[in-house]
């Protein structure tokens, strides 16, 4: 969820927040398709420098909250990462010196370089995530989806009023967990606390889906879906902001893959 | 595909319409029995009518009947006929109804849907594919009626639960419905939440632009408001419909039976300014408690100076309890208030060991192996798991989230098993599950799941498994959210006997009908104790502003006529 914009988060305008949702999930996904299509690490850093670029200039995000954003990414990061350059095929290549050995372990620069192209390549991923959706609120991205897109409405909103659930269900595992540990039910074992991490779930699904209906029931009341065609409050237009960011991104993600490495 | 574009018929011929019911009546699909059954009543044009009966009356099923939820988009059998001025509910699109009806919900958190004000509020308006330029000038407008002028580029989540509730309000009001329709718009909101939505509703009943429905709790401060009362009893069924002034001693008896709360100025025994169900009245000295109850004895709770800061987040650093000192000593039972954020919850889960306090420190004491509360204060953070549940257990607002097993049951014994299979051999006491759902009026489901249960008996099963082991220190969020009056007396009831063994119980409540009930009150506000004393101190002079509803009945504001 911390990598979606939280509505509490102020935003100060800049150029990103006035570009559409859509404008920047097109430049995000050219950028995602050029960290994936090579193996090594430079394209990557390529990307994540023009990343963060992008975000101190022109996204109107304070530079403080990102590293927390990032935050539940660094596990992912950090262990995809070490794990990658200890089991690389690259290490079994007896012809080419190791970086390091000790006992069964070796390590060859190759494999220390596609270790680091998989670990980049999340960073890659993740710092696009928070320059597509940090911008703006969810609210806008669905406008944008449905207006400029042609998205269902029933899809999106639908989808915006599920976002709205995801926070409580979060407080709700905490709750839950509080509640078996102080009635003292403790889980043994693997099988143990995979089986209490099931009841876990099963209570705030309910919880949740208790919730998603009242919801639903509250915006039929509103007539939503009410066969009506929907209008707009916020028009969303396609301006010249919105195209000078998808060729500036195009453009980036080609000058990462073609400059000489 | 989207049908073709129909126009509404007129709606709005002139002025509000009236409301009529015919042998109206309605049966969820898949219960056995009718949530209404017969109602036949007719509200005049522009009046406002406050709807009354216990828990299962089928309040919200009317609320929802009035806006076309019933019988468009739930699935039941309808019988009977309901009509909303010349358009009968059965016959029309639940769009042209919604067109004409509003309706507001009791959580603010589960009808709000977009991110921002002003988009929420046009959010009805977009549904029926209004034109920009008309929504331009709707919203800022339904927000300044509701007191939110200025508020349109806020984001929804950083409002308080009071204006939460006053933009759902704005969102309905957006479209000009000629009928309001309020189901319990209090029941989440903390005092000042309430006091204010209460007044924007007054406003509205006031301008006598609207005919209004509401289902309201809150007796006190909803009968001044309402010109006529619908009394229904637990089954569905219509007791009375009648002007406001005009319920005789015989009808109130009636409703009051049912289990419904009755307002004081019908019935019931006054205490320290609040309504009081007369069980509980005959029961009770003011500050006394309820029951027998013993001698308080030793401590089995002390926070000393207990400090909590919460990271540093947009709002900066923020300081949760500031500075807090609370004892409770064995068989007492303290109400803890204050407005939201004052510190209740975060109290609660330092008490319980969930949260280490930043400074200071809390100690909570034991209900020995002889069945005595024993004073031996220990740090709940730092206690072992098998440690735990003899010294403290917790009570959350929503039931379901404590429940930890598949049957009634199971639930009941689950805290018991936990405990003996550590224990292996050493303890020999029968564990009597099925004895304590007798005691608890739930002997008849102690095979059913609990989340199939209604919400008076989760609420009663809550405590009930808190039974076979006894914490030393009960802890409460809102143990009567949602309860009628037969509800609320029977889990105030039950939390008696469980006091009758020493245990010490902290209460959180914003319900001022409970704290009569209580030995002390404690009042926080921002994190630090702002009154310590009995309760009906605390109900004569509150100590934080708006005082009106912890008041008998209500501020002059609300109160119209």
């Amino acid at each position: 969820m911390s990598l979606v914009s939280s509505p509490l988060a102020p935003v100060r305008p800049d150029f990103l927040t006035r570009v559409t949702p859509v404008a920047r999930l097109a430049s995000g996904l050219a950028w995602l398709v050029a960290s994936v299509v090579t193996l090594d690490p430079v394209v990557p850093i390529r990307l994540a420098i023009a990343a963060v670029i992008a975000l101190v200039l022109w996204s109107g995000l304070p530079l403080r909250r990102i590293p927390g954003r990032m935050a539940p990414l660094g596990f992912a990061i950090l262990s995809l990462t070490v794990f990658s350059i200890l089991l690389s095929g690259a290490n079994a290549d007896r012809s080419v010196a190791a970086m390091l050995e000790f006992g069964p372990v070796r390590i060859t620069p190759a494999a220390v370089s596609a270790g680091l192209a998989v670990g980049l390549r999340i960073v890659v991923i993740g710092l696009t995530t928070i320059l597509v959706f940090g911008p703006s609120d969810p609210t806008r991205m669905a406008d944008s989806l449905v207006q400029q897109w042609r998205i269902p409405d029933r899809f999106a909103y639908g989808t915006l009023g599920a976002l709205r659930v995801a926070p409580f269900m979060a407080e709700d595992w905490t709750l839950v967990a509080a509640a078996r540990r102080l009635r003292g039910i403790r889980s043994r074992g693997v099988a143990g606390r995979i089986r209490d991490a099931g009841d876990r779930l099963v209570v705030i699904l309910v919880a949740a889906i208790r919730r998603a209906e009242r919801l639903a029931l509250a915006m039929d009341a509103r007539g939503f879906d009410g066969g009506i065609r929907r209008s707009h409050f916020r028009e969303l237009r396609v301006g010249w902001r919105d195209w000078l960011t998808i060729a500036a991104a195009l453009a980036v993600a080609v000058a990462a893959l073609m400059l000489p490495r | 595909m989207r049908p073709p574009e129909t126009n509404p018929p007129e709606t709005r011929p002139n002025g509000p319409p009236s409301i009529e019911a015919a042998g109206l009546g309605w049966r969820y699909a898949g219960r056995p029995t009718p949530a209404l059954q017969d109602l036949t009543f007719r509200l005049e044009p522009g009046r406002v009518l406050l709807v009354l009966g216990p828990s299962g009356s089928g309040k919200s099923t009317l609320a929802r009947a009035l806006v076309g939820l019933v019988p468009h988009t739930l699935a039941g059998e309808w019988q009977g006929s309901l009509r909303v001025g010349e358009l009968d509910v059965a016959a029309t699109p639940a769009r042209f109804l919604g067109e004409r009806v509003g309706l507001v919900f009791q959580d603010p958190d589960s009808q709000l849907v977009m991110a921002r004000v002003d988009d929420e509020v046009a959010f009805g308006l977009e549904n029926r594919g209004r034109a920009r330029t008309e929504m331009e000038a709707a919203v800022p407008e339904a927000l300044r009626q509701v007191g939110l002028a200025g508020f349109e580029p806020r984001a929804t989540n950083t409002l308080s639960g009071g204006e939460k509730q006053r933009l759902a309000i704005a969102g309905v009001l957006v479209a000009r419905p000629s009928v309001l329709v309020f189901d319990e718009p209090t029941a989440n909101l903390d005092p000042p939440g309430m006091y204010e939505t209460l007044e924007r509703i007054a406003e509205l009943a006031r301008r006598r632009g609207h005919t209004i429905v509401l289902i309201e709790h809150r007796l006190e401060a909803a009968l001044p408001l309402a010109d006529d009362v619908l009394l229904l009893d637990d089954a569905g069924r219509q007791i009375a419909f009648a002007p406001a002034g005009s319920v005789g001693r015989e009808t109130a008896a009636l409703l009051e039976a049912s289990g419904a709360w009755v307002p004081r100025a019908w019935q019931g025994a006054e205490m320290g300014g609040i309504t009081v169900p007369a069980e509980m009245a005959g029961a009770a000295q003011p500050g006394k408690g309820w029951g027998p109850r013993p001698e308080p004895g030793r401590v089995l709770l002390r926070a000393t100076d207990a400090v909590v800061d919460y990271p540093a987040d947009q709002s900066g650093k923020r300081r949760a309890l500031d500075g807090l000192s609370l004892e409770a000593h064995s068989g007492e039972r303290i109400g803890v208030v204050g407005p939201n954020g004052a510190g209740k919850s975060t109290l609660l889960f330092v008490l319980a060991g969930l949260r280490r306090p930043t400074g200071g420190s809390v100690g909570i004491g034991r209900i020995g192996a002889d069945g005595e509360p024993a004073e031996d204060l220990r740090d709940p953070s730092r206690l072992r798991p098998d440690e735990i549940a003899s010294r403290i257990g917790l009570v959350f607002q929503d039931p379901e989230l404590g429940f930890v097993a598949r049957s009634a049951r199971g639930e009941v014994a689950a805290t018991d098993l936990a405990a003996r299979s550590r224990h292996r051999g050493g303890d020999d006491r029968p564990a009597d599950a099925d004895g304590v759902l007798g005691r608890f009026g739930l002997g008849h489901l102690a095979a059913q799941d609990p989340f199939r249960l209604s919400q008076g008996e989760q609420r009663r099963l809550s405590l009930a498994a808190l039974v076979l082991r006894p914490p030393a220190v009960l802890l409460l969020d809102e143990p009567t959210f949602g309860l009628d009056r037969r509800g609320t007396v029977s889990v105030m009831g039950l939390l008696d006997e469980m006091r009758a063994t020493g245990q010490a119980q902290i209460l959180a409540t914003h319900d001022p009908r409970l704290l009569p009930g209580c030995d002390r009150v404690v009042a926080l506000d921002r994190g630090r104790v702002v009154f310590d004393g009995p309760p009906e101190e605390f109900l004569a002079a509150p100590p934080y502003a708006p005082a009106g509803p912890w008041r008998a009945g209500t501020a002059p504001a609300v109160a119209v006529r």
